[in-house]
């Protein structure tokens, strides 16, 4: 690695008649120097265990900051062991600078407090999750009033701001979506067309892409790209604005943060996610049609084997979803960029902490559906 | 506190028929000025009229349109590789919201020049990086994050990193925005304080007009309107006895006159 400094030599250490070890500095002692002179130093006090040291100085040309540091080490270590100390021939201008350095040797750092035990630990994450769980109910209800005001006033929604958000996080989402729809409805159907071919049950491969797709594959992907992708922008921007103060600001002029910043997001989400999950579910059916075309059966017959397949009960409880869906993602980004910290990390812990709880109440709210899906026999 | 002996003879920083801009448009044109060893040289003006702009130039950062910066004789604009980091470790840079890592601590702030760019021994690097920290008065908080202490101790902290490796020549950038006249006061003194007893060179941006009459053995000027230096020389002087009439109300607080340069 290529440095700033340059080591250079510039201690010699001789023991002299009287039992006394002579360290003599050479030239400069600076940052590039005292390295080596540290370690040579430490180690003839080491070997020589000298009563009385003493150090000459008198072909001293340079001393800094470091070469101070190394001058008063010495003096520390000869005093704390009771044992004589002398500088000798130094030039007065390095002579106020240690002066000035040792007036300030007694003052020592506070201590770090204390390791928190593994009991404390558990206890203060315990108390945080708790923590978390009100701040999200409370969040619920901030947002359920803020919507409840935004329908019955739609004037006061910031269109402008929903619309570009809508762009951002839904029309810009369409070509990844897209790919990745495509490619999990061939990857899914070349996958179970080979086991399925064995039992000549092969033509069911549309049933499954068909049901999958729209059902719970389709409005699931959605959900997670929303998460990884605008979910993280939301908190990233939300943060932002947090650690410059702008929230403090927005709430200073009795505008409150929710109706201006979240609503937008929240709407903008919710009425792009179902779309999205359309698309994936439409570009997955054609993966499908792509492998079944391929396996020699006829587009028709893909297409009549998916609506006998699919139905419209399958279609809304997949939109319905994925409607519940944009709701979670955009609404958990924007909490997590509101409750940002500050620092140069929060925004990156914000973004972070947005995309892992998008995901986690993505699985809940799946789950959730899924239970009710069964319990209305859908 | 007394002004320092100043020697005159050969300056640290020459500035030479320095022009900079960004996207087609010239911020400053034709500056050339010189800077001596041990003094306080502060680049004082308006907002928006080029300062930190002037100072990012001298420390390496952005390349100037023309001209030249030399620091110590060795040419900032061209210097590459090895050269480029031998002008990096005569200069320290302190900047205008102390910069520090927010996950280290202060003391691990001052370490990291002493880590990365010398082979002294760790208990040598935490010896140094302390005795830095107590000469700017923070040594009981050496443990603290900066997002623990005050704005004005994260200021004193940054120029104790920035005088990690001792370099002769200190960068300050605004050192007294956004802090209280005491604090401020305080970050005066110890300027002067380093500048009397290491003999630091420090360049200091800012229009802090107390912080000016404090520290400065010598300012220019530059003015937003001619992309220049309009004024040159002792803060006091120039106050009392400018010719032009805009540094006059600058350094007298006056609103400006129908027909001056806004700042």
């Amino acid at each position: 690695m290529r440095s700033l400094v340059t080591a250079r030599d510039v201690l010699e250490g001789h023991p002299s008649p009287d039992g006394a070890l002579v360290l003599s500095l050479t030239g400069a002692l600076d940052a590039s120097s005292t390295g080596q002179a540290w370690r040579n130093a430490l180690h003839l006090i080491d070997v020589h265990q000298p009563r009385r040291l003493i150090v000459d100085a008198s072909q001293l040309t340079y001393c800094d900051g470091a070469g101070v540091a190394l001058l008063l080490e010495l003096r520390r270590h000869q005093q704390s062991r009771r044992l004589t100390y002398e500088i000798q021939a130094l030039d007065p201008a390095y002579q106020a600078l240690l002066e000035l350095y040792g007036r300030w040797e007694a003052q020592r750092p506070e201590p770090l407090a204390p390791a928190e035990s593994p009991i404390e630990q558990i206890g203060r994450a315990t108390a945080g999750i708790w923590h978390d769980v009100v701040v999200l109910i409370a969040f619920v209800g901030q947002l359920f009033l803020a919507l409840t005001r935004a329908i019955r006033q739609p004037g006061l929604v910031r269109w402008r701001d929903a619309f570009v958000t809508a762009e951002l996080a839904g029309v810009n989402a369409v070509p990844i979506i897209s790919l990745l729809g495509f490619l999990l409805g061939l990857i899914m159907a070349f996958q179970s067309a080979i086991p399925m071919r064995q039992f000549g049950a092969d033509i069911y491969v549309a049933n499954l892409i068909g049901l999958s797709m729209l059902r719970e594959l389709g409005p699931l992907l959605t959900a997670i790209i929303l998460a990884g992708r605008s979910g993280s922008a939301f908190a990233a921007e939300l943060g932002t604005m947090k650690v410059s103060e702008e929230i403090d600001a927005l709430t200073t002029m009795g505008l409150e943060p929710v109706g201006f910043l979240v609503v937008p997001r929240v709407i903008a989400a919710v009425a792009m996610t179902p779309l999205l999950s359309v698309f994936a579910g439409l570009l997955g059916l054609i993966g499908g049609a792509v492998v079944m075309r391929s396996l020699g059966f006829p587009l028709v017959t893909y297409i009549i084997q998916v609506k006998s397949a699919v139905t419209v009960g399958d279609l809304l409880g997949g939109l319905g979803k994925s409607f519940v869906f944009g709701i979670v993602v955009a609404a958990i980004g924007c909490l997590r960029g509101l409750q940002t910290k500050s620092g140069a990390g929060a925004v990156g812990e914000s973004t972070t902490r947005a995309v892992v709880s998008g995901l986690v109440l993505i699985t809940i709210v799946d789950g959730i559906f899924a239970v009710i899906f069964y319990c209305l026999g859908i | 506190m007394a002004r320092r002996e100043l020697s005159h003879q050969t300056p640290i920083i020459a500035v030479r028929h320095f022009t900079a801009g960004y996207d087609g448009h010239i911020l400053l044109r034709e500056l050339s000025f010189d800077i001596y060893p041990g003094e306080v040289f502060v680049i004082l003006g308006g907002s928006g009229c080029g300062k930190s702009t002037l100072l990012k130039h001298m420390i390496g950062l952005y390349r100037p349109l023309s001209g030249s910066i030399h620091i110590e004789g060795k040419d900032v604009v061209t210097a590459q590789g090895q050269q480029r980091l031998d002008i990096l470790a005569r200069i320290g840079v302190m900047y205008q919201q102390g910069a520090l890592f927010g996950s280290m601590t202060l003391l691990e702030n001052v370490r990291l020049p002493l880590e990365e760019h010398t082979d002294l021994p760790d208990d040598a690097i935490a010896r140094i990086a302390l005795m830095k920290l107590q000469l700017v008065g923070l040594g009981p908080a050496a443990n603290k994050l900066p997002d623990e202490i005050s704005g004005g101790m994260r200021k004193r902290a940054a120029i104790a990193r920035a005088m990690a490796l001792d370099p002769p020549i200190l960068f300050l950038d605004e050192p007294s925005a956004g802090l209280d006249p005491i604090t401020s006061a305080e970050l005066d003194q110890l300027i002067l304080s380093l500048a009397t007893h290491l003999k630091i060179t420090f360049v200091v941006v800012t229009h802090e007009l107390p912080s000016i009459e404090t520290i400065a053995d010598r300012v220019i000027m530059l003015d937003k309107r001619t992309q220049g230096i309009i004024a040159e020389g002792l803060p006091k002087e120039l106050k009392d006895h400018s010719d032009n009439p805009w540094v006059r109300q600058f350094f007298n607080r006056q609103v400006e006159a129908a027909g001056q340069p806004a700042s």
